[in-house]
Formats: C-alpha cells, structure tokens, sequence
C-alpha cells in the first residue's frame, strides 16, 4: 500500500513543486524487476532517505538518478518538466551530484587538487593554487566542516573526513540534489556524527539530499521523510517524526502487511 | 602589564593576532600538528613553530611528539592543569558531548542529531566512544578523566540517573543511567536535569552571573526551567524541581506525556507549534520554524508569540512566588529573540505584582546552545574535582546546594 505522503509545502512561497519526482518508474535486469512501479519525489530543503533490505532496489533507484540505468517504464521529471537522464554527465548538467561509496577520490593527492580534479583553476597556463585553496576553505566553512589543512593528502584522512571531501566535491558544481549512497556505513561514530552534521548543512543550504542507508537511527536522527523498498516496490513514504523504529524494520523486513 | 593596546599594523599588533589565530584553531579542533595549524592558519610553518614555542614557554599551549603519515610531528593542545571532566548532553533530537578542564571551559565538543524517541543505550554508548576519541584529540590519558556529567531532558532521580516520570523520555525509561553509563566507562558519572544544568551553565558563566535569585526558563521541543535561590540551583526534595513544562495551565487540555493534561508544554512546547502549522506550511522542523520566522513569515511569528504569552503567563505565577531579579531564557526556541522575549516580557509585567514585575530583567541567555554543555561540565567539576567550588573560581561559594538522597516515597507504603 503506498501511503501518499507529499513533501512540504510552504506558506511563504507559492505551492513548491518537488526537485526530482519519479512517477510510476520500473527497472528489470532480463527476468528480474529490480524496480517495480514506483513513485518518489525529492523538495527542496529536505532530506529524503530510502530505506530497504539488500536486493530491494535502492541501488537501482539512485543509480537511475545518477544517469548509470534509464528506467524501462515510467517519468522522471525535474523540477516539473518530464527529463531523460542517460548518462552520468547529463545527471550532473541537470544539477544532480552523487557520491558512490567508493567516494572515487584519488588517495594520492591533496583535499584541494582532489576538489578540483578535471576544473582545475588556471591563469595564463599555470595552476591558480591560491584561488582554489581560499575557495576549498571557505567552502568548508560554509558547510561547517572541520578541516584542518586543505593541503594535507587524502591518504591520511579520517574515513569521515573522506566523504566530506567527497561531498564538498559535489557542491563546487552547484547542485539542486545531491544522492549519498550509503554515507557512514564504513565509518566511526565520530565520523559519522561530522557526516551526519554535513547532511544537515546541506539540508539548510535548500538542497535536496537523498540518503541510501541501512543505519535506521541515523535515518531517523537526519531524514525529513523515509521511503521503504521492499523486493524493488514502495512500501511507504513517512514522516520520520510519524514512525517509530519497530514499524520501520517490519516494513522493511515484510513483517506487516501494509 | 600592557596599559596600552598595540597600534593596528606594527609588529606587536600582528604578532598578537597571528597567536590569537593559532589558539582559535586549536581551540576549534581539540588538537593539531604543527603542520596542520600551518594549513589551518594559513601561516607559515617558521611561523607556527616560533609562535608555539612562545606560547609553551608562557604556559598556554602544551606540545607532544606524535606521528603523522609515518612522520614524526609535534601535536600542539592547550595547556591545562591535569584533570579533565566529560560533560555529556541529551536532547530530544540531538546529543553533545565534551571534554572540559578545571577551569570549565570546553576543549572540545562534538555533536549528533538523533532520531525522535532514540534509545539510551544507543546513545550512552556513543557518549561513550565520543569521549574517548576527544580524550585522544587533547592528548589526554584516560586516567586524566574524572568523571562524566550527563544531562537529560526531563526529571531524574540524581541517585541513580533513573528518569523519574516515565513516558516523557520513552526510548530511557527505566534505565538506571549513572549505572550503565559509569560501566560503560568507568569513570564515576553524575547525572542531572537539562534545564537545571542550563541554570547553573548561565549562573556560572553567563546572563546570571552575578544574581542571586534567577528563573531559567529553557523552551524547545521540551519546556523546563532551573530555580536558582540564594546562588544555588534548587534542586527539590528529589531532583524534580523545575518542571516548569508540566505546569497546568488548562485543566480541560490535551494529553501530555507525562500522563497529566493541559501541561504548559502541550500549549507551548515547540511540537505543538509545530503541529498547527502543519496545514498551512507543511511537516517543518524547529529550525525551518525560527528561520521562516526571522525572515517575517507571519504564520511562525505568530505562533511564536503566542506560546511565549503562555510562558510569560505562567512565568509570571512563578514570579509572584519566588520573586526573581531575572527571568532567562534559553532553548532553541529563545533563538527567536524579541519574537518570543517580547510577549514573554509583557505577560511578566502584566500578570505579575507591580512589585515583583518592577524588579526582574527578562534576558535572552548569553550562552546560547551551549549553556547546558558548560552547565554540566561545572556539575562535574563540583562533583568530581576536589575543591571543586574552590577551584571554580574567586572563593565564590559552591553553586550546588546538597543533591538530594533517595527519599522514600509514601507511595510505597501502599
């Protein structure tokens, strides 16, 4: 049963029309439905998590957002108008930023050459270093981060402070969503209380934020509503304040029949 | 002794800055290596050496050899006399924790959002992994560590750290949490009310400083308040004094978890704020209400008001009993400034006796966020430093009056 739960709507501003919606979306691998008819919206300002056992789908559904799948049925639209998102890049154009567990980040160089791989500042044929060393702290200090020293080599950093930087990454492109598959499962509690602390700031700088995770209390610490997957369907979309820890792990499980 | 401030620009005057620079940096993150506060500072390592040599020579920072990626490298913390308290902090949505010295002040902290109705052992073992990593930051030992002061966000036994009405805290009832947490670390743990640490935090370092007779009122999500009479925290015959929150303010009212009715908190807790907006401005979480309202959205201005007319309402029955010098308020909701002041202040002065009303200052708390934290952090110090209120500062007296032993209740005898 799909509990149509919509995302806020705001008095301040005229009646908000989400960033992402996927609407009626199926994905099938040959004979398996890795996604099965289902709908999903991400708002502004707002932390969206997809919750589900592994095999439910969650993988499949963020990487059709992320351009690595199209959908085999169904509309994604952005931002209201209907969109074909084949391919990673033209994710990114749309202004749609993922971060793979993986973090794809090259261990070898520092947090600033990392922040810039590919758009490296230049002037007149030379590295611009200290336009792009101001630009990675001020962004690290916009989105309350600590980082100690934006030279040091990624090697050395703290699991936590890795996906920061991965994070951070993302945001010099400008963009409306931001998908985070799996962001503190590799980490510390420390690390990912920094973690967690970053999703909020995003959440406060307007983005949407779409968090995969298996970790139900940091779901519940950070997410404004919980979609469950259960065997490649919508389970139900809450309110993280309207469901409590029990009835999230029996949807997830198919405990209830709902 | 300087009499004179340096001139902007000469050498003194840069040097000062660039040693200002160094210590906020250090203060930020706990601890760092001389390289890293290079990158933090933008300075240059000549710089940074020469400055924390100085600095370790007048006692201020304190250096140790550690390795960094292989390398040896030298870890720069504040100096402090030995002796660190953790100071732990439970809300409803979120947790702090931090390391404090003996003088009080917080080395390091750090912070997680949790999720509604989050459970005490989740959170108490994280507690607990958070102290031990920020002991590792400042370079402490575990031995250093005194003991931990935890505050919870409803009425608990000070004995046993057992929340005393269940159903307000539902992922911690029934647990003994000075037990559990004092094993979990190993330290002696001391466990106290949230608004009655906000209390101490602002008497000690902040908007009470200096009075004897203070109402701390903190709103939120929860609404409590911390009694100070005489320059000490009031803590009741078993630690419950303060619940401002469960007042009752209309008998025919809604439900409260706290199993009463028509409470202070269900007409003016930030949940039920929250909720009436639910239909014209969607699910909104306490910080969208408060930012909406400081950019002049007129539903949450209004809402705001409202509930602090309520408080001020009740505050002022309060008034009229202990007759305060001051009325301060803290909590996220205090965040709203004049918003919430204002209409707290007019239902002071309107509801309350000429006499009484014409002797208080109502005041925004100085401390902000972080007046629970430093509130804790003091509780240990008293608790678990020896001369602990000597220690804290100018002979003042000690800030605690006695904590209340287990009184047997007369319900047992049924």
């Amino acid at each position: 049963m799909n509990t149509a739960v919509t995302g806020p709507e705001n008095m301040a501003s005229v009646r908000r029309q989400p960033l992402i919606a996927m609407r009626g979306v199926s994905k099938h691998f040959n004979a398996v439905h890795a996604i099965n008819n289902v709908d999903f919206e991400v708002y502004p300002g707002e932390v969206v998590a997809i919750v589900g056992d592994n095999g439910s789908g969650k993988s499949t559904l963020v990487k059709m957002l992320a351009g690595v799948f199209t959908p085999d049925a169904g509309v994604i639209e952005f931002e209201g108008s209907p969109v074909s998102i084949h391919s990673p890049a033209s994710a990114q154009d749309l202004g749609i930023a993922t971060v793979f567990q993986d973090l794809a980040l090259a261990d070898n160089l520092s947090i600033v050459a990392n922040l810039f791989l590919g758009r490296e500042y230049t002037k007149r044929g030379f590295l611009s270093d200290h336009h792009m060393e101001e630009e990675a702290v001020s962004l690290f200090r916009k989105l309350k981060a600590r980082m100690p020293s934006i030279r040091t080599r990624v090697s050395s950093l703290s699991g936590g402070q890795k996906q920061s930087v991965a994070i951070a990454r993302t945001m010099l492109g400008n963009p409306k969503v931001i998908l985070l598959d799996e962001p503190t499962s590799a980490l510390s509690v420390t690390q990912s209380a920094e973690v967690l602390n970053l999703i909020e700031s995003l959440r406060e700088r307007g983005l949407g934020v779409v968090v995969i995770s298996h970790n139900l209390a940091e779901v519940q610490a950070v997410a404004d509503r919980i979609v469950v997957l259960r065997l490649g369907r919508n389970n139900g979309t809450f309110h993280s304040t309207d469901i409590s820890y029990e009835r999230l792990v029996a949807l997830i499980t198919g405990a209830t029949d709902d | 002794m300087n009499a004179k401030p340096p001139t902007p620009g000469s050498q003194s005057s840069l040097r000062e800055s660039n040693r200002a620079r160094i210590i906020d940096a250090i203060k930020q993150f706990g601890g760092l290596t001389q390289v890293e506060l290079a990158g933090a500072t933008g300075l240059s390592a000549a710089t940074v050496s020469n400055i924390v040599k100085e600095l370790t020579a007048l006692g201020v920072l304190n250096t140790t050899q550690s390795i960094r990626s292989g390398r040896r490298a030298q870890h720069v913390t504040l100096a402090r006399t030995p002796g660190l308290v953790g100071a732990v902090q439970f809300g409803l949505r979120h947790m702090r924790v931090a390391l404090a010295d003996t003088s009080g002040s917080l080395l390091s902290d750090h912070r997680l959002p949790l999720g509604t109705d989050h459970r005490a052992d989740a959170g108490l073992d994280r507690a607990a992994l958070l102290i031990a990593d920020m002991l590792e930051t400042v370079d402490a030992s575990s031995s250093e560590l005194l003991g931990v002061g935890l505050a919870l966000p409803a009425p608990v036994d000070m004995s046993t750290g057992l929340i005393s009405s269940p159903g307000i805290m539902r992922g911690w009832d029934n647990v003994p949490v000075m037990d559990v947490m004092s094993q979990r670390i190993n330290k002696p743990v001391a466990v106290a009310n949230a608004s009655n640490m906000g209390a101490l935090g602002e008497l000690k370092h902040g908007a009470a400083m200096g009075a004897r007779h203070v109402l701390y009122i903190q709103s939120g999500l929860r609404i409590g308040a911390g009694l100070i009479l005489n320059s000490q925290i009031f803590w009741g015959a078993n630690g419950s004094a303060g619940e401002f929150g469960h007042m009752t303010v209309n008998p025919d009212g809604a439900i409260c978890r706290c199993g009463n009715r028509g409470c202070l908190e269900t007409e003016a807790g930030a949940a039920v704020l929250l909720d009436s907006l639910r239909g014209s401005h969607g699910v909104l979480t306490l910080k969208d209400m408060l930012r909406l309202a400081a950019e002049g959205d007129l539903g949450c201005i209004r809402v705001i008001s409202d509930a602090g007319r309520k408080i001020g309402m009740a505050a002022a029955n309060l008034c009229n009993v202990f007759n305060p010098e001051r009325v301060i308020l803290g909590g996220d909701l205090a965040d709203a400034g004049e918003i919430l002041l204002g209409p707290v202040r007019e239902a002071i002065e309107r509801f309350s006796l000429p006499s009484v009303a014409e002797s208080i200052r109502v005041e925004k708390g100085s401390l902000g966020a972080d007046a629970e934290l430093l509130g804790v952090a003091a509780f240990a110090l008293e608790r678990f430093v020896e001369d602990g209120s000597i220690l804290m500062g100018s002979g003042s007296a000690s800030a605690l009056s006695p904590i209340p032993s287990p009184v047997p209740t007369h319900l047992e005898d049924q």
